[in-house]
C-alpha cells in the first residue's frame, strides 16, 4: 500500500510540501533570522518590501516578516495536528462504540451526532469561544470538539460491516472481551478511511485556525501566526502586498498539500477508484 | 396651534413610512429604499432637505438613555435624539438649549431656568418642566445606578415653579453645575413608574432633539430621521444612519466605495492612503487635538499594582515618543494626566514619565523584584511578575500599543499576555466588573475639569467610573474643593495640584492625546471646524439636490 502510495504524484508531492513544512516549523529558531516579534518603528524600517536584509520585508511595527512567517509555520502545524488528535479520539472511541454495539447505543449516539452536526461548526467554534476566550489551546480543543462527528460516522460505519465477519465471530466465540474485539480485531482494519479523513482534516483545521486567528479569536498577539500575520496585513493591502500575500499563500500551499496527500490516499486506498 | 398641525403631518408621514421597505440590504454596502417623501421640502434659509448621513463606528450602541449611556457610540446617538437643559457651543461656551434663559444667585447655589416654550416631545406631548424634574430625579434614583451620579450628588432640591420654569438648589455652589446640567432630558409621561435598566425605552426612545429615533438593528445599524418640528429649525440632512462596523479597514474599504459617508481616520490612513488627490476630490479631511487621551489603566485592587514604585517603574518603561511616531505617525501628543492638553487645568509640572528602561529598573529593585531564579522573569516571594494586559477588538492603535508596550515591559523581566476582546464584552465583563489586571483604553474628556467620576474614591464603587479603585484622600478633597470654586483661577491651581498628584502616584500610565482625523464626503456641506470638533453644528449640514444620494 504504501508503495502504491508513493507510486501517486499527488501523494508525493503533497507529502514533500508538508515535509517542507515541518522542517520549517522545527528549524525556525535556527533559519528565522530576526526575532519574530522584536519591533523597530523607524520609517526606513517598518513597511519595507522583501529585500536582502529581510527576505519577506516588513510589517506595520518593522518585524521581521520571514521570521514571523517560520514561528507562524508552528501555530499552524500544532494546531492542525493537535485539533485533528482530539478530533480522532472522540470521533474513533464514540464511532466503535456506537458501531460495534448497535442498537440502542447506536440510536443514541447517532441522534446526538447529527444534532452536532445540525450547526454550522464555525458557528458552533465561534460560540464556544467567546465563553472560553481566545487562546491558542481553546482554538485547539474547539476545532477538535466540533470535528469528531464525521470521523465517528465514517468508524461507526465500518464497525458496522467488520462485525459481522468470521474472524470477529471468531474472536467473540474465543471469549475475547468488547475491549480487545474493538481495538485488537476491527480498529486496525477499519483504519484506512479513517487515515484518509484525518489528512483531510488537518487541512480545514490549519483553515479554520487561521480563520480564527484572523477574526481575532485564535492566536493572540504578539504570536505570530499567518492568520493574525493576514489580518494585520489587510491595513496595508494597497501599499504592502507583502503582508497579505505570503502568509495568505502559505495557507494556501499547506492546506493543498494535505489535500493532495488525503485525496491521494483515498484513490490509493479506494478499489473502487483503482486504475 | 402651529405644532399640532405639524403633528398632524407627521403622523401621517410615519403611518405611510412605515408601510415601504426602510433597509433592503446591509451586506457589503447600503442600499436606502426608494420612495419619495420630503425631498423637495425647503427649511429656513433655503438649504434643501434630503438624503442621509451615514457614519461607520466600532460598536454599537448599548443603552440609548442619556444618563445611563457610558460609551461613545450611546452618547453619540443620545446627542441627536435628546436635549439638555444646556449645551456647549463651537467653542465650547456653555449656552442655552432647552433653557431659554438662567439666573444664577445665592453665590452659585441657586439656579432658576425657563425654558423655550413650544418644545415637544416625538410623540407630540409638550417638554415641560416637570420632565426636567423627572429626569434627574431618576438620574439619582440608586435603582438605575447611573455612572454619572456624582456630578448631581449636591442636588438639595428640584423644584417646578411653572410648566415651563424650574429651580435647581443645591447644597454648596457647584462650579461646573451649568455644564453638567446638560444631561438629556428624558419624557415623564413615558417613562413614570418603569425601571429605566429594563424599560423598552432604552433601546427605543422617545426624545425632544433634532433627530427622531427611528430604528435600530442590534450590531448592525441604528436610524434616527430629522425633525420636522424641531425647535431650532428642521435637520437639512433627513436621515442619520449609524452603522457598526467593527474594523478600521473595512470602515475604510466601505468610505472609499460608498456605503459610508464619514469615518475616524485611522493615523496610517490620513498620513498614507489619503493624502491624495483622488480621495480629496471626494472627502474633506479634518485634524485636530481630540478631547480625549489613551491610557494603560492597573487594577490597583490587584496586589501586583499594589506599590507604587512598581507602576512608576511600568511607566518609565513606555516609550510615549515611540508610541506617537511609531504608530500614530505623529498624530498625537504626549499626555501625563487626565486634563486637556492646553486647558488651564493642565499642569506642565506634572511628572512626565520620560522614557527611562534604567530608572524602572532600579524602581523595580527597589520595590523587591528581582530575577532571583534565573528564568528571565522578575519575581518576589516565589512569584512570577506576569499580568493580562486587555483591549478592545478593532482598534488597531490599541493593539498596537499593546505589543509595543508588552515588548517594552518584558526587557524588564515581566510576562505580559495581550488579550483582545470584543467591544461589548470588554465592557460589560471585563470593565464594568473591575475583572482586568491592565487595560488599555481612552477618556473623552468634557469641557469642565470635574473628574469626580473617575477619580474620586466614591466612584469606585459599583457601576462607577473609577474601575481601577484609585484612592487618594487629598485628591478626593481637592476634587471636592474644585467643584465649589467659580474663581477660574483658583480652580486652575486646584485641578493642577490634581494632576500632579495623580500623575505622581501613576495609577494609569498616560500615554497620549491622538488628533481626531476624520473624512466626512465632500456632498455635506456647512461644515464648521471649531474647537468643539466638526459635529456641534450638524442640524447645519446640507446637501445640494445635485448631490445627494439617498431619497426617502
Amino acid at each position: 500500500m504504501l508503495k502504491e502510495a508513493l507510486n501517486d504524484k499527488q501523494v508525493v508531492l503533497g507529502s514533500a510540501l508538508i515535509l517542507f513544512m515541518f522542517c520549517v516549523a522545527i528549524l525556525a529558531p535556527i533559519i528565522a533570522t530576526h526575532d519574530p516579534c522584536e519591533t523597530n518603528l523607524s520609517p526606513e524600517v517598518k513597511l519595507q518590501p522583501p529585500s536582502r536584509e529581510h527576505l519577506f520585508g516588513t510589517d506595520d511595527l518593522g518585524r521581521d516578516l520571514y521570521s514571523r512567517m517560520v514561528y507562524g509555520a508552528r501555530i499552524s502545524l500544532t494546531v492542525g495536528l493537535v485539533a485533528v488528535a482530539i478530533m480522532l479520539l472522540i470521533g474513533v472511541v464514540i464511532g466503535a462504540i456506537a458501531g460495534y454495539f448497535g442498537g440502542v447505543v447506536d440510536t443514541v449516539i447517532m441522534r446526538i451526532v447529527e444534532a452536532i452536526l445540525c450547526f454550522p461548526s464555525i458557528f458552533l467554534i465561534l460560540m464556544i469561544l467567546a465563553f472560553l476566550g481566545p487562546s491558542i489551546i481553546n482554538v485547539m480543543v474547539v476545532i477538535g470538539l466540533t470535528s469528531w462527528p464525521g470521523v465517528c460516522r465514517l468508524v461507526r460505519a465500518e464497525f458496522l460491516s467488520l462485525r459481522e465477519r468470521d474472524y470477529v465471530v471468531a474472536a467473540r466465540a474465543l471469549g475475547a472481551s468488547h475491549r480487545r474485539i474493538i481495538f485488537r480485531h476491527i480498529l486496525p482494519n477499519a483504519l484506512a478511511p479513517v487515515f484518509v479523513s484525518a489528512t483531510l482534516s488537518v487541512g480545514s483545521a490549519i483553515l479554520t485556525e487561521s480563520a480564527l486567528s484572523f477574526l481575532g479569536l485564535g492566536v493572540q498577539i504578539p504570536t505570530p501566526s499567518w492568520g493574525n500575520i493576514l489580518t494585520t496585513g489587510r491595513f496595508y493591502i494597497e501599499s504592502a502586498w507583502w503582508m497579505t500575500l505570503i502568509p495568505g499563500l502559505a495557507i494556501l500551499i499547506t492546506v493543498l498539500s494535505y489535500n493532495l496527500v488525503g485525496e491521494g490516499l483515498r484513490a490509493v486506498l479506494d478499489p473502487r477508484l483503482k486504475r | 396651534m402651529r405644532y399640532r398641525h405639524f403633528k398632524k403631518r407627521n403622523k401621517r408621514r410615519t403611518k405611510s413610512s412605515l408601510k415601504t421597505p426602510q433597509l433592503i440590504g446591509v451586506a457589503s454596502f447600503f442600499i436606502l429604499s426608494l420612495t419619495f417623501f420630503g425631498t423637495s421640502l425647503l427649511a429656513q434659509n433655503d438649504r434643501p432637505v434630503g438624503d442621509a448621513y451615514v457614519s461607520g463606528g466600532i460598536g454599537d450602541a448599548r443603552v440609548l438613555i442619556p444618563f445611563l449611556a457610558d460609551d461613545s457610540a450611546s452618547g453619540s446617538i443620545c446627542g441627536l435624539v435628546f436635549n439638555g437643559l444646556t449645551k456647549t457651543d463651537k467653542d465650547l461656551n456653555v449656552v442655552g438649549d432647552l433653557a431659554k434663559k438662567w439666573q444664577v444667585s445665592k453665590g452659585g447655589k441657586v439656579i432658576t431656568f425657563e425654558l423655550h416654550k413650544g418644545v415637544m416631545w416625538h410623540d407630540g406631548e409638550p417638554l415641560t418642566a416637570e420632565d426636567v424634574k423627572f429626569t434627574y430625579d431618576a438620574l439619582m434614583d440608586p435603582k438605575n445606578n447611573c455612572p454619572y451620579t456624582a456630578s448631581y450628588s449636591d442636588i438639595e432640591e428640584i423644584e417646578v415653579l411653572g410648566s415651563h420654569k424650574i429651580r435647581f438648589v443645591y447644597k454648596e455652589p457647584y462650579a461646573p453645575a451649568l455644564l453638567k446640567l446638560g444631561m438629556g432630558i428624558i419624557p415623564r409621561h413615558i417613562l413614570e413608574g418603569e425601571n429605566l435598566r429594563k424599560s423598552a425605552f432604552k433601546r427605543k426612545p422617545v426624545g425632544s432633539g433634532p433627530y427622531i429615533f427611528e430604528k435600530w438593528k442590534t450590531d448592525e445599524y441604528i436610524i434616527l430621521k430629522s425633525n420636522p418640528d424641531y425647535f431650532e429649525h428642521r435637520p437639512y440632512v433627513d436621515r442619520y444612519v449609524a452603522r457598526v462596523i467593527p474594523d478600521q479597514a473595512v470602515q475604510y474599504l466601505e468610505l472609499i466605495t460608498g456605503g459610508i459617508d464619514t469615518m475616524g481616520l485611522t493615523p496610517y490612513q490620513y498620513r498614507y492612503r489619503t493624502d491624495t488627490a483622488r480621495f480629496k476630490e471626494k472627502f474633506d479631511r479634518y485634524n485636530y487635538l481630540s478631547h480625549g487621551y489613551t491610557y494603560i489603566g492597573y487594577n490597583l485592587a490587584d496586589p501586583l499594582f499594589a506599590d507604587r514604585r512598581v507602576r512608576e517603574a511600568l511607566s518609565y518603561a513606555v516609550d510615549k515618543k515611540e508610541i506617537i511616531e511609531g504608530v500614530l505617525f505623529g498624530l498625537g501628543e504626549v499626555c501625563t494626566g487626565p486634563f486637556l492638553k492646553g486647558s488651564p487645568y493642565y499642569s506642565v509640572d506634572a511628572a512626565g514619565y520620560d522614557y527611562d528602561p534604567e530608572k524602572a529598573k532600579e524602581l523595580l529593585k527597589e520595590a523587591g523584584w528581582s530575577d532571583t531564579d534565573g528564568d528571565g522573569v522578575i519575581d518576589k516571594d516565589g512569584n512570577p511578575f506576569k499580568f493580562k494586559l486587555i483591549t478592545n477588538q478593532g482598534n488597531k492603535v490599541r493593539e498596537d500599543v499593546a505589543t509595543l508596550v508588552q515588548r517594552q515591559w518584558s526587557q524588564l523581566g515581566i510576562e505580559v499576555e495581550i488579550q483582545i476582546i470584543a467591544w461589548a464584552s470588554f465592557i460589560d465583563q471585563f470593565v464594568d466588573k473591575k475583572n482586568f489586571q491592565a487595560l488599555i483604553l481612552g477618556w473623552s474628556l468634557p469641557t469642565d475639569p470635574d473628574c469626580y467620576n473617575v477619580w474620586h474614591s466614591e466612584a469606585s464603587k459599583k457601576g462607577g467610573l473609577n474601575f481601577i479603585s484609585y484612592k487618594n484622600r487629598e485628591v478626593d478633597g481637592l476634587i471636592e474643593e474644585g467643584r465649589r470654586e467659580f474663581d477660574t483661577k483658583k480652580r486652575a491651581k486646584t485641578y493642577k495640584r490634581i494632576h500632579e498628584i495623580i500623575a505622581g502616584e501613576a495609577p494609569y500610565t498616560f500615554l497620549f492625546f491622538p488628533y481626531a482625523t476624520p473624512a466626512v464626503s465632500k456632498r455635506f456641506h456647512g461644515i464648521e471646524p471649531a474647537p468643539a470638533g466638526i459635529g456641534h453644528n450638524f442640524i447645519d449640514w446640507y446637501v445640494t439636490p445635485d448631490e445627494r444620494r439617498y431619497t426617502w
